[in-house]
């Protein structure tokens, strides 16, 4: 990606193109490998069922602004529905690696290591969402109406939305990752950014439940642009237009986060090669 | 001390063939393999008596000192040692015996080794100037005072090596395991804790169990070897024994002053290394005498010596020429 | 009695390890006691939001919840200071092999590893759910009944004993499946959910956390239990319960013990 920025783009390019398929036969031969850790892992994301069972029991005596029962159990299996898919191992994969030095051999492929990572995650991103089809089958029965089944224009918009989720997350978690060749407590970080984003991008409790001050600073916040938004907008609470714009907004921060990581990285490299790893 | 009989150990393993649509057919069935570690072995070892665990990797030496120890359960057969089966750990026998892996580590990381040697000396529920008596002796032994006080993340893997043992032997245990003790230590450290582990079983009359890579160390420490190859014992009995029999030869190796005329050599013996002013003869022992008089008569020899073939040598030849039903050789 | 000594001086001394670790890396420790603190004002938003709409749900006041929330992150500050950290130890000593010098020790192993580590500085943490607890009955306007307070603290060491007794399960597991780090953010994950009183699940999700992983065994009884409210028969079967699941977890550990020991190499 460095050589990329260069001007050496086109022969990276057409090297990453072609070992990309490899690398995502390799990393779905891994994603098998640790199965068992992927459904662990989907258990362990059980917040917005609880938070559903939460807030219908609060919807029993009433609607909550534009929420009712529905609603609740709609936005929340959205946020499962993209939480599952978007997510990644890519943190914690980044700092295990700094810390023990086995990006040094990472280093010597004439590949970036980013890409190669892109790759092991996006390949989970088929079974991923094997696993959610069910999901996708209760959404339908319980809210298929608000679905955009018929509206072609939001439906792309949703899949373009829930894939620069995926990007998004990915650059985020490359930066907080690269911070490990500084700190030693990336991690931790991480674990505010998963703080923050539990309140920020609306997994907790829909953004404009929130006091209105806290939901307009959070669309200024690339937190809700990682799950807030594409579960709005698959659901049915954004109007289309308004969905296209937010969609901009989620391209400039995939564009600044993508500045952001590439220069850590470079800057992180140096650090990394003085000190040996 | 310690008897085993007819000790059996088979490991089900899950096999995990390369290839996406293997992975994906392992999803719905599983494929397992049944790996025999240990078969139908049975030894007697007497007390104070060191003796050596020998054979390739994944012979099944571990395996055998981790049943020895009561880590393992075997699949059949029967071990005990003093009077106790290892497996049902109980406290006596926990406290007769000590294990040291070269490979794991039981000091605590991040602290120094005086917070693990006081952490085992509560553990075995030793009396404190007991406990410290012992430390003391052991580290002066290995001279490592300045060390104790430093965290083991500092330390050199010889350094911790020797720090390993004295935790391992606080308790003063009359059994040591060692597995694997002197592996990735340069050769001088190899020869100290070996030195060590030799003075100890001479001044304790502990009995002494080893496993090892390097031959060098099962020949400087153990008189008796047991020689396990895939899982069978093929050989119980004195290592030099083992190679008189499988080698009956000596090796000459010669230094020149001058170059020796063509042909000369050959009519000695049978030439294994030869540069331009050295040779290395492989000679029946019976014919050693006679060999060394016509070389010396015949050749411009500036330097001879004498000596045995090398031991790892031998133990290739041994265990390749293995017949596959591995019958037991005695000595 | 010169066992139990044993066993007394060896908490002290597995104690002090744990405290000389972490004065060694107090700055790390003290940003976890910190983000300990971060957490438990997440955990307070969406109560806040919740109440800001309602007066009451599923028939529990602001206050009330409040006692639930705060009794919540007294155990989860218990779980993180002295469950989690050996969680860890084991799950690491069963990837590295290590756990091998456990189990040659002399000692009870299932004391060991349940005493490997501690994390003091969640001591922070633990002082902040008290206050949490404090501000709950300042706003319900009167202090708990002395009876009702000793029910609480009994059920108190019910919670403690059904979450060390889960938490033997989770280690028992992680001997047969080697790769768990994800099993105790699982362990994580679904404990949070003792944050909310029983009576808003229904259905499944309410059988699970009673019965299953019983949350509310251990958050919403106590906490009823301090408010007054909780029945002698609702006492009674956490109190059961507890010592069933102890029970059951002692009798596990005993079995994966055996499995790991008979089938690793």
């Amino acid at each position: 990606m460095n050589r990329l920025l260069r001007g050496e783009g086109l022969r990276t390019v057409r090297h990453v193109l072609r070992a990309y398929p490899a690398l995502l036969r390799v990393g779905l031969a891994d994603m098998f490998a640790y199965r068992a850790e992927l459904v662990v892992w989907l258990l362990t994301m059980n917040m917005p069922l609880v938070m559903m069972a939460l807030w219908t029991a609060v919807a029993k005596s009433g609607p909550v602004g534009r929420f009712g029962q529905r609603e609740f159990v709609a936005y929340y299996l959205g946020m499962l529905l993209v939480r599952i898919i978007t997510g990644s191992w890519l943190v914690w994969e980044l700092t295990m690696e700094i810390r023990n030095g086995t990006l040094a051999p990472r280093l010597l492929r004439p590949i970036h290591p980013l890409w190669a990572h892109s790759a092991m995650q996006l390949a989970a991103v088929p079974l991923r969402a094997i696993l959610v089809s069910p999901l996708v089958l209760v959404l339908y029965f319980t809210a298929g109406e608000r679905l955009p089944l018929h509206e072609p224009a939001r439906l792309a918009i949703v899949v373009a939305a829930i894939a620069g989720a995926w990007i998004l997350l990915f650059l985020i978690m490359a930066i907080i990752g690269t911070l490990a060749a500084y700190v030693e407590s990336a991690l931790s970080i991480f674990d505010v950014w998963l703080g923050a984003q539990a309140v920020l991008s609306g997994y907790l409790v829909p953004l404009e439940l929130l006091p209105p001050w806290v939901a307009r600073t959070a669309r200024y916040l690339p937190f809700r642009y990682i799950l807030g938004f594409p579960v709005e907008t698959l659901i049915g609470l954004e109007s289309t237009t308004s969905a296209l714009h937010d969609l901009g907004v989620q391209a400039l921060f995939i564009a600044g986060s993508l500045v952001v990581t590439l220069a850590l990285w470079r800057a992180a490299l140096k650090r990394f090669a003085a000190f040996g790893g | 001390m310690i008897r085993a009989r007819k000790l059996c150990k088979t490991y089900r393993v899950h096999r995990r063939p390369p290839g996406l649509l293997e992975a994906l057919r392992s999803v719905v069935r599983r494929r397992y393999e049944e790996v025999r570690a240990l078969c139908d072995v049975s030894f007697d070892i007497a007390p104070g008596e060191r003796v050596g665990f020998l054979g390739p990797n994944g012979a099944g030496k571990t395996t055998a000192l981790k049943i020895l120890s009561g880590l393992l359960y075997p699949t059949s057969g029967s071990v005990t040692v003093g009077d106790f089966v290892p497996q049902d750990r109980r406290t006596e026998f926990l406290h007769m015996i000590t294990l040291v892996m070269g490979q794991k580590q039981q000091l605590l990381w991040d602290l120094p080794p005086a917070e693990t040697f006081a952490m085992n000396r509560a553990l075995f529920d030793l009396p404190r100037d007991e406990a410290d008596a012992t430390q003391k002796e052991l580290v002066d032994l290995l001279e490592i005072g300045p060390l104790i006080g430093k965290p083991t993340r500092q330390l050199s893997l010889g350094e911790r090596m020797k720090c390993e043992l004295v935790a391992a032997l606080l308790h003063r245990p009359r059994v040591l395991f060692l597995d694997e003790p002197t592996i990735g230590l340069d050769v001088s450290m190899q020869a100290r804790v070996r030195d060590f582990i030799r003075r100890y079983n001479e001044s304790t009359g502990a009995t002494v169990l080893l496993t090892s890579h390097y031959m060098e160390d099962v020949a400087a420490l153990c008189p008796r070897v047991i020689v396990i190859d895939k899982g069978h014992l093929v050989y119980d009995g004195d290592l030099r024994t083992l190679a008189r029999r499988i080698r009956p030869e000596k090796r000459i190796t010669m230094h020149f002053s001058s170059l020796p005329a063509p042909g000369e050599l050959d009519r000695l013996g049978n030439c294994v290394a030869r540069s331009e002013l050295q040779a290395t003869l492989a000679v029946p022992a019976a014919q050693v005498t006679e060999a060394v008089r016509a070389a010396l008569g015949r050749l411009p020899i500036s330097d001879i010596s004498v000596e045995d073939p090398p031991l790892e040598e031998i133990m290739q030849e041994f265990l390749g020429g293995q017949p596959a039903n591995g019958g037991v050789r005695s000595a | 009695m010169r066992r139990l000594r044993h066993y007394a001086r060896l908490l002290a001394v597995q104690m002090r390890t744990s405290l000389t670790l972490a004065v060694q890396y107090r700055f790390d420790f003290f940003l976890e006691g910190a983000l300990a603190l971060f957490w438990l004002a997440i955990t307070l938003i969406p109560l806040l939001v919740v109440y800001s709409r309602r007066e009451s749900v599923a028939g529990w006041s602001f206050p009330e919840a409040l006692v639930v929330v705060g009794w919540f992150s007294v155990l989860k500050s218990v779980l993180d200071g002295g469950v989690t950290p050996s969680l860890n130890f084991v799950v690491e000593g069963v990837r590295k092999g290590t756990l091998d010098f456990v189990l040659l020790k002399p000692a009870d192993a299932q004391f060991l590893v349940s005493t490997a580590r501690f994390e003091p500085w969640r001591i922070l943490d633990f002082l902040g759910s008290i206050a949490v607890l404090v501000y709950a009955f300042h706003r319900l306007g009167h202090a708990p009944r002395a009876g009702d307070l000793m029910v609480g603290l009994a059920l108190f060491g019910v919670a403690l004993i059904l979450l060390y007794s889960l938490w033997i399960l989770v280690v028992s597991v992680s001997f047969r499946v080697v790769k768990v780090d994800n099993l105790s953010y699982l362990f994580i994950s679904i404990f949070d959910a003792g944050r909310w009183p029983i009576d808003v699940f229904k259905g499944a999700l309410r059988l699970i956390f009673t019965v299953v992983f019983p949350l509310a065994l251990m958050t919403t009884y106590p906490a009823q239990a301090l408010l007054g409210k909780l029945t002698s028969a609702h006492a009674l079967l956490a109190g059961t319960g507890g010592l069933a699941f102890a029970a059951i977890a002692r009798f596990v550990w005993k079995r994966a013990l055996r499995a790991y020991t008979s089938a690793s190499s």
